[in-house]
Parts: structure tokens; sequence; C-alpha cells
């Protein structure tokens, strides 16, 4: 038997497997997902509702902040640097430097 | 993508409107085989109905991000596939599906042993049982749910490629176990 062939006929004989459920199933589900969706929301989650985007404007906050904090250290340094290590340059006969 | 079905477009107008009563004809609609798909992943009558559930009332609070013009149905399927395989990543981490085939089948509800009292059909659900868990899943959606290669890629977020060399590999596995009554080899 090809394995196409032998697919086909799995297919086929798997067909009493499929799951059927019961008459009322769309009607239960339908009711069981409206009650879910019209039951007042729980303290827990009123809170929830609430707290997330709070936390979330505060991490945002702390991540700005960490972020220019690190930029700012790091470019401190590099102007330390070029005042530490003044660059000099001559041009015509002159002598130029760069952070003196 | 066009809806085949003007009242399916309707309802989801609706609901995106902020008017849940047409998201009753959706469910009443999709529930059979939403069930269907969280049954053969997770093998319960009982988690199946709570993750369609779960799964309906997900796609309803997110009906926002749903593509205007694509038909419903893909989209909860999806939804309640990521839901089972959930479950069922929370039950290896808890060795949950270290339940031997027997045990799994005394969990079963009278309404899905009426699914497996044919004998043949029997035979298959339990070399399908057999496969690892992946190739279990896809081969159950191809071959019991009768979903296509790109349905489900789509729904398993696997790419269509995964999706054949899953049913590939079950395909060998399957026909040894079932030499008996398909044959063994080519013909």
């Amino acid at each position: 038997m090809t394995e196409d062939k032998f697919f086909e006929r799995l297919r086929h004989d798997a067909k009493p497997l499929r799951y059927a459920g019961d008459d009322f199933l769309p009607a239960r589900m339908a009711a069981r997902v409206r009650e879910r969706l019209n039951r007042p929301a729980t303290v827990s989650q009123f809170l929830a509702a609430w707290f997330r985007p709070i936390a979330a404007s505060l991490a945002a906050i702390i991540l700005s902040l960490t972020l220019g904090l690190t930029w700012s250290a790091s470019h401190h340094d590099i102007a330390d640097s070029i005042s530490q290590n003044p660059i000099e340059f001559a041009m015509a006969g002159e002598t130029f430097g760069v952070g003196d | 993508m066009t809806h085949d079905d003007p009242f399916e477009a309707r309802a989801i107008a609706a609901v995106r409107k902020g008017d849940s009563g047409p998201y009753d004809y959706l469910v009443s609609k999709y529930s059979k085989r939403v069930v269907a798909i969280a049954w053969s992943i997770v093998r319960n009558a009982h988690d199946a109905e709570d993750l369609a559930q779960e799964a309906f009332v997900k796609a309803f609070e997110n009906i926002g991000r749903f593509k205007e013009g694509e038909p419903f149905g893909p989209w909860i399927y999806r939804i309640v596939t990521n839901l089972a395989l959930d479950v069922m990543k929370h039950r290896t981490r808890f060795r949950h599906e270290e339940l031997s085939e027997n045990q799994e089948a005394a969990r079963r509800d009278s309404a899905e042993l009426g699914a497996v009292s044919n004998e043949l059909a029997a035979r298959i659900d339990a070399a399908i049982g057999s496969l690892p868990e992946n190739q279990r899943i896809v081969a159950r959606l191809y071959l019991v749910e009768q979903f296509e290669h790109t349905e489900i890629a789509a729904m398993m977020n696997l790419s269509e490629g995964t999706v054949r060399s899953h049913l590939s590999l079950a395909r060998r596995k399957l026909q040894e176990q079932l030499a008996d009554l398909y044959g063994g080899g080519d013909d």
C-alpha cells in the first residue's frame, strides 16, 4: 500500500473517532461564554486592571532613567578622556591642540 | 479572504462595536469544532469544554486584534490550540503526562467512550495515542479531525514542512503498529 493510500484509508477509518459532543453543546457553550462575559469583575481583577498600567508606566520611567544615566556617565567618560589626553596636530608649521 | 457567511461578518462587526449579543452566533457555530480540537489535544471532555470556553472569552476580549475580512474559524482554532498546548506543557511539567494509556482511558467520560466503540477505530485510536506528543497531536488533527496541513500549521504555529515531517514520522510508526490491518509495506 502506498503511503498516501495508507493515510487515506486511515483517515476514512478514523472518522468514528471524531469528537461529536452532544446536541446541546452549542447552546451550553454559548450560555457558558455569555455568563463569563457578563460576570462582574472580581476585586483582584479590578485592582489588576488599575495596577497593570501603573506598573507598566513605572517600568518605562525606570528604564528610560537607567538608559539616560548610563548614556550620561559614558558621555562624561569620553569628555574626561579627551581633556586628559589632548590631541595635537600640526598644520602649516603651527601646532594646534584639542582639549586644551 | 472574504466571508462565506454574511451572518458571521455581521456578528463580528457588531462585537467589534461592543455589542456582545451577536457573539452567541459565533460561539454556537464554532463550538463543536473548537471543543473537538481541544479534546484531540488534552483528551478529556471536561477540560476540552473549559478550554473552548476560555478560548471564546479570549477571542471576545481581543476582537480588536482580529483582522477584518478574515474568517473567524482559523483564528479561534489557533487560540484554542495554543491554550490546549499550554495545558499539555503544564501537565508535562508536573509529570501528569506519564499517565499510562489505561489510566488515560479511565479518565474519559461516557461520551468519549462512545467514540471508540468501533473496534477498528479503537485500534487506530490506541496507535495514535502511543505516538510522541507532537506527532500524536498533528496525527489526531489530520487523521481524526480531518484538518489539512496548512490549517494545522496555522493552528500550531508551525511551518507546513514541520507538520509534514511530524506526519511522516507518525505514518511510519502507525504503519508498523497497524500492519496486521493495513499490510506492512508498499504494494
